[in-house]
């Protein structure tokens, strides 16, 4: 009986804490890996100092934290969500996000106008889609315009990602007189470059494996990733073309039904803070998304990484992010089609 | 029939697994019959469209090459693995049994993504073959291997070839070795041992094996996502590249559907075909 009773007792104070545990952080999903290890050690850390309150990680892929979280709206798994600019816009299509109230962000003042992407979801960093060349393995090669993609030499040598073809469809299209939403011009012109392409890679990691054994010295890459490879030791150039690089933008933004909406806005102001957005653009290479960032010179004058208004204006190409969540699996589809296969 | 009081307690666990995999079916099934709405991850009214979209020939070609992908990967795992479950099974030696059997099933712990990128360290240009065949002379340039079939091919035999060892090698247990021995006494050569008595008998374990080889890899992914670099695409690389990683899931359940249906279609034909064979194995 005594054994019964003292068991009952150590129950109830399991269960008495647990509901103490879980008020007691805040759960953030995002990508895994060093995604999720940058803002640990950054965003997080700082988050924690200021307010006691400890960060959970939850991280999956792209398309798996939206699956889950659309399986689980109303009753978010997550306070907070980091996911891209156009596919926070189908989380947002489907009411999963909260609409935020940038003055209780005190550090979103100095966002830059191109992170306020929506109601809903806001710009963290940024980074661009532009060509990265092997100097070593492509001698005498130059590129000062996306047109040179198309140049003979080029053949067998491009590669590009399969999941998400929006950067090449939209450069063809601008190449060809067109825009994103007129996309349709830069088919032909798009169907010319088939023959450069020797792979589409699937994933980071597998970008960064063709890149540097060589099997495909020129690629349409994600710029992080090139710095990322060059700090490793692997000769990359990477190329701003007179038109422009492709503008990508990680978001975040709160789940809508999340209990902690006052802490959820704490951690995006910390998100937002000069020093965060240095420290984070110095770790990524990213640009920061806060006019008041101070980076070093040697990542301020790295390609792809914006630190003044005017670069962000003559050096990006923006997709629309809406219309980009509206047509990627347009695009896909046709890529697919008439690129790939 | 003898009472079974414990037979409701073991099926109720597979009954509940079983009802949880067809109403993720029936799922599936549902949405290959709903529009794609764009923008929005709603699927939209009930259409036929994702089906009939399948009729373009690119379609065809893909489930095509699947299909032979699969074929030439069954085949080409039971030339490889046959020896090897031979040796497994017939080796006299306890020391040599455990390495043949370890070399054998060891890479089914490593798993399909770790084993297809070792390949890619091995068919890339500055990869193993490319290496020593230039430092040999009897290249000048690296042969372009990878984003192939055939390193498709190689490395889908090699993820496959543990199943296909464990299922032949139980088949050849199963044989008794004075079959083997009756014919020689009766002045069979080794050769002639085999092919008339050996291969015969295990038949229905190379129709076991061939067949699980084909719908085993009728489902990869990760091997031709990575080795083929979007030049080689099965059925599961367009479910990803058009359904999944666009978000047109609609058309992604529709692409599944259709896989599934031609797989039972193509595992059916096999199991037709291989009727005549039945009736070889064990007494």
């Amino acid at each position: 009986m005594k054994r019964l009773c003292f068991l009952a007792f150590g129950l109830g104070l399991l269960l008495l804490a647990w509901p103490a545990a879980a008020q007691d952080k805040l759960v953030v999903s995002i990508w895994g890996g060093s995604w999720r290890d940058l803002v640990a050690e950054t965003v997080a850390k700082k988050f924690t100092q200021e307010t006691g309150v400890a960060v959970e990680f939850i991280t999956g892929g792209t398309i798996d934290r939206l699956n889950k979280a659309k399986l689980a709206k109303g009753n978010p798994e997550s306070d907070l969500n980091f996911t891209t600019s156009h596919v926070g816009w189908l989380y947002a299509n489907d009411d999963l996000y909260e609409q935020l109230d940038l003055a209780k962000v005190p550090n979103a003042a100095n966002l830059v106008e191109q992170a306020k992407i929506s109601p809903y979801h806001v710009g963290t960093w940024a980074y661009v889609y532009t060509i990265g060349y092997r100097p070593d393995l492509l001698p005498g090669a130059s590129f000062e315009s996306w047109a040179d993609l198309w140049k003979p030499e080029i053949k067998g040598k491009l590669a590009a990602p399969d999941f998400d073809p929006s950067h090449i469809i939209v450069v063809s299209a601008l190449l060809s007189g067109g825009d994103a939403a007129q996309w349709e011009k830069g088919q032909e012109k798009l169907k010319e470059l088939k023959p450069s392409f020797k792979a589409y890679y699937t994933n980071d990691a597998n970008s960064q494996q063709l890149i540097a054994n060589g099997e495909t010295p020129v690629q349409v890459i994600l710029s992080m990733n090139a710095h990322h490879m060059v700090s490793q030791g692997v000769p990359i150039k990477l190329v701003i073309p007179k038109e422009g690089a492709v503008l990508g933008i990680d978001t975040i933004a709160i789940m809508k039904g999340s209990k902690k909406v006052d802490l959820a806005y704490k951690f995006i102001n910390v998100m937002f803070d000069p020093a965060i957005q240095a420290e984070v653009a110095t770790l990524k290479k990213g640009s920061p998304v806060v006019t008041n960032a101070k980076l070093s010179p040697e990542v301020a004058k790295l390609p792809g990484v914006f630190s003044s208004p005017e670069q962000w204006k003559s050096q990006a190409i923006i997709i629309d992010h809406k219309l980009r969540a509206a047509k990627t699996a347009e695009w896909r589809k046709w890529f697919a089609e008439n690129i790939m296969n | 029939m003898k009472p079974q009081p414990f037979l409701r307690t073991f099926v109720f666990p597979a009954a509940l697994c079983a009802l949880g995999f067809l109403a993720a079916m029936a799922t599936v099934l549902q949405y290959s019959l709903r529009a794609y709405v764009p923008g929005s991850l709603e699927a939209g009214e009930l259409t036929l469209d994702n089906f009939s979209a399948l009729l373009k020939p690119l379609y065809a070609r893909v489930f095509l090459d699947t299909v032979w992908i699969c074929f030439l990967t069954a085949v080409c795992t039971l030339i490889v693995a046959y020896p090897i479950a031979y040796a497994l099974v017939r080796a006299q030696n306890r020391l040599i049994k455990a390495a043949i059997l370890i070399i054998a099933v060891t890479p089914l712990f490593l798993g399909e993504v770790v084993r297809t990128y070792s390949w890619i360290v091995v068919f890339g240009n500055n990869g193993f073959i490319n290496s020593a065949l230039l430092k040999l002379g009897v290249i000048d340039h690296p042969l372009q291997i990878m984003f192939t079939s055939f390193a498709v091919i190689t490395a889908l035999v090699h993820v496959t070839l543990p199943v296909m060892v464990i299922m032949l090698a139980a088949a050849l247990a199963h044989i008794d070795p004075t079959y083997e021995r009756a014919a020689q006494s009766l002045g069979a050569g080794p050769i002639r041992t085999f092919v008339s008595v050996t291969l015969p008998l295990s038949a229905p374990g190379i129709i076991a094996g061939v067949t699980t080889a084909f719908a085993w890899t009728f489902s990869a992914f990760a091997t031709p996502q990575l080795i083929g670099g979007g030049q080689v695409n099965m059925i599961s690389n367009l479910v990803y590249q058009l359904g999944l990683a666009s978000f047109n899931f609609p058309f992604a359940a529709a692409l599944s559907v259709a896989g599934l249906a031609l797989t039972f279609a193509i595992l059916s034909l096999l199991r037709f075909a291989a009727r005549p064979l039945e009736k070889f194995g064990p007494h």
